[in-house]
């Protein structure tokens, strides 16, 4: 189901989780990837100079140097590759990584895209600024689903057996159950419908009684049912659940349960209230946190 | 000797300096080029007089700019050096009595007290002058022999004045020697540094322009100089 | 060797001729043939005979050697006082030097004209406000460049920076088509979250005419999109030239005056050709000196204006605010202390000393703007001005003058500094990154844009 795979990567640490299971996938279902790699921002107003993401140096770019990298990144990856015939492209640009990333995305119409998780403090560079993640912003804007492996993910792609569908009941949300149920079904596994009642004070101004939650949760089934369930003519292993409390720590838990392979969810485009707005933060810890992979799909 | 000097090579000097004067400003202004110096000085008359006016008026304040309130001792002995630079030959009653003698007319005269005080000052103030261009390194770097001979041309008279006024020694050897430095100093108005004298007009008109015409005047922004 | 194979007198007016020169990696070898580069000595004395009037020649001549200038340089000030930084001194030592020996310079004089003119003046112009005789050194810092560029003694980003321009009408590799394409995208990219986002394009007779920065395109396309939700929830009738959509000038930088002239050129013909109302141009300083202040004249038109009316996105953006067509959540006005950074080329350069200000007065909640010192027409340059952020060479002299801008933001204590300008920009996201003072920096859209309130009719439906 997937012929193009666009797997962004930083050739680091950070991305080795998402290689295996990019590679993995790429051989199994003899896809063919491209490797993108964003070797720079570019800085110093209009010179050639860029920081180097690797390196934290600055470099002049040239053609030669970006050969170079693209070289680099063969030979990171040059053990993962041995001996598999893999399909395989590399590309490597100067630019903003999330700009970068969707450019890439438009050019090659990739049916996936692969990353890795955050690389944490490094990722805590000037070029942030406040308005989000590379990863939040790719996951955002981009076309297509997005598969985020950021701890070592139990089994790879080839033997899933079962997939956790956050809902939201939002617009991107009903996308990312088609793709949920799309993948279940090429995959014939469970799928699992999962909603979290929000209970956290901040977010309700005032906390509930358990009639209340009680009646709420009631009424999410019967909205899983209608949005969801209804659509679902021909699956029998599936199930439905809506759990109250902390939206991302319920998911994981859920997900820890039913001894997912896969969660799927929508990146959440309504932003958040106050000044850092942390589109989708709830994505951002369930990709810190879980077991297993995490697919963002928004469109 | 004294005829001479008070005939005509004073003819000849106060001649060249005003004639050298009105043509250095006549090709000064004819040698402005809207499109070498990127301002539309014709196509804003209006605008650029206004702007020119302004940036004169205000750099003849004592702190009446940014420049001068930002350097208060340079302000002081500049203003109080020029006031008698400026003053003095004009107004002294002696050079008007000259002046009516040899042109026939006069200019407005001041008490001689007044007149001996603001030589003083003028005197006093071209010797800080002198000791800031020594001690100041930013201003030291830039001065050259030509700021010195400038600067001597421009206090002789006083001095020589001076000195004759309080008739120490020769009388009549401070005298001549007071018309010979002034003579210098009018032939050296057109042609050194001196010129300054109109050129400083000029040369703030032309900035006034631009900051009227081109640089926010035509916003409506009036330069806070 | 008199002419190198990449120091030379010749622009760069081909693709191929720029990408070669690009692949001499930090213009090792340029600057290495720099070194034997011949002066032309007949060329620049007759260049200085045709081009050098009285405003210039009198500048050189009453200078009165006062030094009244040294403290309104920045670069002075920051490099601990240096006599060889006081503005005159500069001056007088390189393009006076030239004009006193009517040309007769040599090959190591125009390697130090050189640095004095890219490495210690970024053409702010603040000089010029405090010499009693109105001499404008930066003015004739821009002239001297201009000699240089002729003799082929520039720094190499500046010649790749012109030659940009004489090739694609940019300052980057960005050609008429992935202009329009990426304006597109992001137009794409949020119009679900803003409906009914489009990007009218060649659209003649509106009643704005929107012109950019490459560097917009090709790095930062968000700001293409900032600048289109504004323009739509402002309900204004605007348009993008598919020809001429560039603003900006490094050849200004540079001192290639005639690649100065095509660039503006192409711009006053999208002007003439769709005939919009006026035109309005993105958050960047010397794009609207070049294009709006200086332009005209390099185009040769009299009255020194811009074919349509020309303003600043902040003059845009203040009217839009003051007349209601974009309204702010006062709950989300910015509650942190906040400075703005005044730039150079529009604000002592043009007088828009008070329209940003207004601004803030709608976007800041009262109390928190701390304003820097000095201000307005008398603030110091980013550090990064005229060129000085781009030029590999002078890194050093760049970061060192950075530390000017720094201290005058420590001394606000501001968290967030407000850069309209890209170079501004540039620089103070240099500075943060080199010395680490903890604040964050932003133009205006996106800040705009986090506090509007969105339109019903652009409201996605939910």
């Amino acid at each position: 189901m997937f012929k193009k795979i666009l797997f962004a990567t930083s050739a680091t640490e950070a991305s080795d989780h998402a290689a295996r299971v990019a590679f993995n996938m790429a051989a199994a279902l003899k896809a063919h990837i491209n490797l993108f790699h964003v070797l720079g921002v570019p800085t110093r107003g209009y010179s050639q100079v860029v920081l180097d993401v690797k390196t934290k140096e600055k470099v002049e770019i040239d053609d030669e140097y970006i050969s170079w990298v693209e070289e680099e990144i063969r030979t990171y990856y040059a053990n993962q590759l041995k001996d598999r015939k893999i399909d395989l492209s590399i590309k490597a640009v100067v630019g903003i990584p999330h700009r970068e990333i969707l450019r890439q995305a438009k050019e090659i119409k990739p049916d996936l895209i692969i990353m890795g998780g955050s690389t944490g403090s490094d990722e805590e560079s000037v070029y942030k600024s406040n308005t989000g993640s590379t990863l939040q912003r790719v996951a955002k804007a981009a076309q297509c689903p997005i598969l985020i492996v950021n701890r070592p993910a139990a089994s790879f792609w080839g033997g899933v057996s079962s997939i956790v569908f956050g809902a939201d009941f939002s617009k991107a949300s009903d996308k990312a159950f088609e793709f949920a149920l799309k993948v279940a079904q090429a995959m014939k596994c469970e799928l699992h419908i999962f909603h979290a009642l929000d209970i956290t004070s901040n977010h309700m101004g005032l906390s509930l009684s358990q009639d209340e939650i009680e009646e709420r949760i009631r009424k999410n089934l019967n909205l899983i049912r209608a949005r969801y369930v209804s659509k679902m003519t021909d699956k029998k292993n599936f199930s439905m659940d809506v759990w109250e409390g902390i939206p991302y720590v319920e998911i994981v838990k859920y997900a820890r349960e039913k001894h997912a392979d896969l969660i799927v969810m929508a990146h959440s485009s309504r932003k958040l209230e106050g000044d850092a707005p942390k589109i989708g933060s709830n994505m951002e810890q369930v990709i810190l946190r879980a077991g297993c992979p995490v697919i963002s799909v928004n469109h | 000797m004294y005829e001479l000097l008070t005939g005509i090579i004073f003819y000849i000097s106060i001649g060249v300096c005003v004639v050298g004067m009105i043509i250095r400003t006549a090709l000064y202004f004819r040698g402005l080029a809207w499109n070498l110096d990127r301002v539309a000085y014709k196509a804003f008359p209006k605008q650029g007089f206004q702007g020119a006016v302004r940036s004169i008026y205000k750099w003849l304040l004592p702190f009446g700019t940014h420049g001068w309130r930002k350097q208060p001792f340079m302000t002081v002995i500049f203003f109080s050096f020029h006031l008698g630079a400026v003053l003095v030959p004009l107004c002294l009653l002696a050079h008007n009595i000259f002046l009516e003698e040899k042109l026939g007319f006069h200019l407005i005269t001041m008490p001689n007290l007044l007149a001996d005080f603001l030589s003083w000052v003028a005197v006093i103030s071209a010797v800080f002058i002198v000791l800031r261009r020594i001690a100041l390194p930013e201003v030291r770097i830039l001065t050259t022999w030509y700021d010195y001979l400038i600067i001597a041309i421009s206090v002789a008279p006083f001095i020589t004045g001076l000195l004759a006024r309080y008739e120490v020694g020769d009388y009549s050897f401070w005298l001549i020697a007071h018309i010979v430095s002034g003579e210098i100093l009018l032939l050296a108005i057109p042609f050194t540094k001196l010129s300054h004298v109109f050129l400083f007009f000029a040369s703030r008109a032309q900035l006034g322009m631009d900051y009227g015409i081109k640089r926010g005047g035509l916003k409506g922004t009036k330069m806070a100089w | 060797m008199p002419e190198g194979i990449f120091c030379n007198k010749k622009p760069i007016e081909t693709e191929e001729a720029l990408k070669a020169f690009m692949g001499d990696t930090s213009g090792a070898q340029y600057y290495k043939e720099m070194q034997s580069l011949d002066v032309d000595s007949d060329l620049l004395w007759k260049t200085i005979q045709n081009t050098c009037k009285s405003r210039i020649r009198t500048w050189l001549e009453i200078c009165a050697h006062c030094g009244m200038c040294a403290e309104s340089c920045f670069l002075y000030l920051v490099n601990d006082r240096d006599p060889k930084q006081v503005p005159a001194y500069k001056i007088q030592s390189t393009l006076g030097e030239i004009v006193k020996r009517k040309g007769k310079v040599d090959n190591e004089f125009m390697r130090m004209a050189m640095e004095t003119a890219w490495a210690k003046c970024t053409c702010c112009n603040r000089c010029g406000l405090y010499c009693p005789h109105g001499i404008d050194m930066g003015v004739m810092f821009g002239y001297l460049r201009g000699l240089l560029y002729q003799q082929g003694f520039v720094p190499w980003e500046m010649k790749i920076g012109a030659g940009m321009h004489r090739v694609y009408r940019a300052q980057m590799d960005v050609t008429e088509e992935e202009f329009v394409e990426t304006f597109q995208w992001m137009a794409e990219e949020y119009e679900e979250e803003y409906v009914g986002l489009t990007v009218p394009v060649d659209v003649e007779n509106a009643d704005i005419l929107y012109t950019v920065n490459a560097r917009e395109v090709k790095h930062y396309p968000e700001d293409l999109a900032e600048a289109a939700i504004l323009f739509h929830a402002a309900g204004e009738n605007w348009t993008i030239p598919s020809k001429g959509w560039e603003l900006t000038s490094l050849a200004m930088f540079a001192g290639d005056w005639a690649a100065c002239k095509m660039q503006v050129e192409s711009v006053y013909d999208a002007m003439e050709r769709l005939k919009p109302k006026r035109m309005v141009g993105t958050e960047c300083g010397h794009a609207h000196r070049a294009t709006v202040i200086e332009g005209p004249y390099w185009a040769g038109r009299k009255d020194g204006q811009t074919p349509v009316p020309s303003i600043h996105y902040i003059e845009w953006l203040a009217e839009a605010l003051r007349e209601g067509k974009l309204k702010i959540d006062p709950e989300k006005r910015i509650k942190q202390p906040v400075t703005l950074q005044d730039s150079c080329n529009y604000v002592r350069n043009h007088g828009l000393r008070e329209v940003a200000r207004e601004i803030l007065s709608y976007i800041v909640e009262p109390g928190y703007f701390r304003d820097m010192s000095p201000n307005k027409e008398h603030n110091f340059c980013c550090g990064g001005g005229g060129g000085f952020n781009g030029i590999g060479l002078f890194r050093h002299q760049r970061n060192k003058g950075l530390m000017t801008k720094r201290d005058q933001i420590l001394k606000t204590g501001a968290k967030l500094v407000i850069a309209p300008c890209h170079n501004c920009w540039d620089a103070i996201r240099d500075l943060e990154e080199e010395y680490e003072i903890g604040i964050k920096w932003s133009f205006l859209k996106p800040l705009i844009l986090s506090m509007l309130v969105v339109p019903d009719h652009m409201k996605p439906e939910e």
